[in-house]
């Protein structure tokens, strides 16, 4: 019962109106959770830093251009506790990202969810399954 | 606030505190647990069945034993461990739901004014500077205990740690300081911690609630079981509000869990992207 109640404290911190929940800054801020982003692309970096870590994306516009996109993550450490491997996105990596844009940048946002080719994702906070 | 572009000032606070963190992480070191004494690698794991649940933010952690509380040799609780939780509601500190039943934060009007018109990005959490006491955090910190020091040791909170001078004196002018000057003794199985000397520079909250240099904190640290911390912290500052309150907020033991690096400043992309009134992470 007690893991319960916790495991659903837990689920109400990490997502609070639909914003991901950062360490050190208003989440809503910095992101409009209206604003859905939904990409494919080839990974390019991994930043493995605090207070988050980043990783950025090819993704072919509309027009067939380019455009670089830079996605946060979490931290490394709540990433790490939760399953995740600094290798878990690797440049070179074609991924598919749900997510929300930041209010005032362009072609940046908040990865919500991560699938690989193979199925498997990733979140936000989460390896919702062991990280390969 | 001008501090938070100081970039110099925070690369030299950063030398400064990892230089300390890494004097107290020795002192640590050389620490043998008592016999018998709880540490951060499970011992009190041992009497828990070995199930798991969510913590905070983090999945799949050994949950907190609920055996009694240790002493140390001096006769005092056994606070050492990591720990998850605890301070008030970084969101908003007046949400009664993280103070103790009856009390309420009533700012002086220059207060007010002052929360209306804060930014977001001018928050000090935000420039990776001190959440100060008793902002809470999602990441873990540590309590370390020698005969005449107490160390909090702090992973998020930009990685910094605080001092607390066990039966001593407040200085009598102590220079205004993020954490002030803190002085600590025992009632019975509570650590109260005493603290003076605050700058009036961090925020209580997302929100942006004040304080003054006249902020006098009385932290209460009760151990009510192995793997469980009560804390109450009561906020006196005349200055800013209309009478004393107190935050209510319970630390969750994490065994097993050792505190990781967090700097902070490496990478702080988002200070430029915040926009509007300083508010909570939902918005509110």
């Amino acid at each position: 019962m007690r893991s319960e109640v916790t495991a659903a404290i837990a689920g109400a911190v990490l997502l609070v109106a639909g914003l991901p929940v950062f360490a050190h800054h208003s989440g809503a801020a910095e992101f409009d959770s209206t604003k859905k982003i939904d990409l494919t692309g080839v990974v390019t970096k991994v930043e493995w830093t605090n207070p988050h870590a980043h990783f950025y994306m090819d993704v072919k516009d509309a027009s067939g251009n380019t455009v670089n996109w830079n996605l946060e993550l979490a931290s490394p450490n709540v990433l790490i506790r939760n399953g995740w491997k600094r290798t878990s996105v690797k440049p070179g990596d074609t991924v598919s990202v749900t997510g929300i844009r930041a209010k005032d940048a362009p072609n940046y946002g908040s990865a919500s969810l991560i699938t690989f080719p193979d199925g498997h994702k990733l979140n936000f906070t989460s390896a919702e399954e062991p990280a390969k | 606030m001008s501090q938070q572009g100081n970039i110099n000032a925070l690369v030299i606070a950063s030398i400064v505190s990892a230089a300390a963190l890494l004097a107290v992480v020795s002192l640590l070191a050389q620490q043998a647990p008592a016999p018998g004494q709880n540490d951060s690698k499970g011992k009190a794991a041992s009497k828990t069945e070995a199930k798991t649940g969510n913590v905070g933010l983090y999945r799949n952690q050994p949950l907190a034993p609920t055996g009694p509380v240790v002493k140390l040799a001096d006769g005092t609780v056994d606070l050492s461990g990591v720990w998850l939780g605890g301070g008030g509601s970084d969101a908003d500190i007046a949400n009664p739901r993280s103070l103790k039943a009856g009390d309420q934060v009533i700012m002086l009007p220059w207060a007010e004014e002052v929360v209306k018109n804060r930014q977001s990005k001018e928050d000090p959490e935000a420039n990776c500077l001190p959440a100060g006491i008793p902002r809470g955090s999602p990441y873990p910190w540590r309590i370390v205990q020698t005969p005449t020091h107490y160390f909090i040791l702090f992973e998020g909170n930009i990685h910094s740690f605080r001092q607390i001078f066990m039966n001593a004196k407040h200085p009598e002018d102590p220079d205004p300081t993020w954490y002030g000057h803190s002085v600590g003794h025992w009632e019975g199985n509570t650590l109260v911690v005493d603290t003076v000397g605050f700058n009036d520079k961090f925020w209580f909250d997302y929100k942006g609630h004040p304080h003054t240099e006249k902020l006098h904190t009385i932290e209460r640290y009760t151990r009510t079981d192995l793997g469980h911390m009560a804390i109450e912290v009561t906020i006196d500052d005349p200055g800013t509000y209309t009478k004393p309150f107190t935050t209510i907020g319970r630390a969750t033991l994490m065994p097993g869990q050792e505190l990781m690096e967090y700097i902070c400043q490496e990478n702080n992309q988002d200070l430029p992207l915040l926009t509007g009134p300083a508010r909570g992470p939902g918005g509110r």
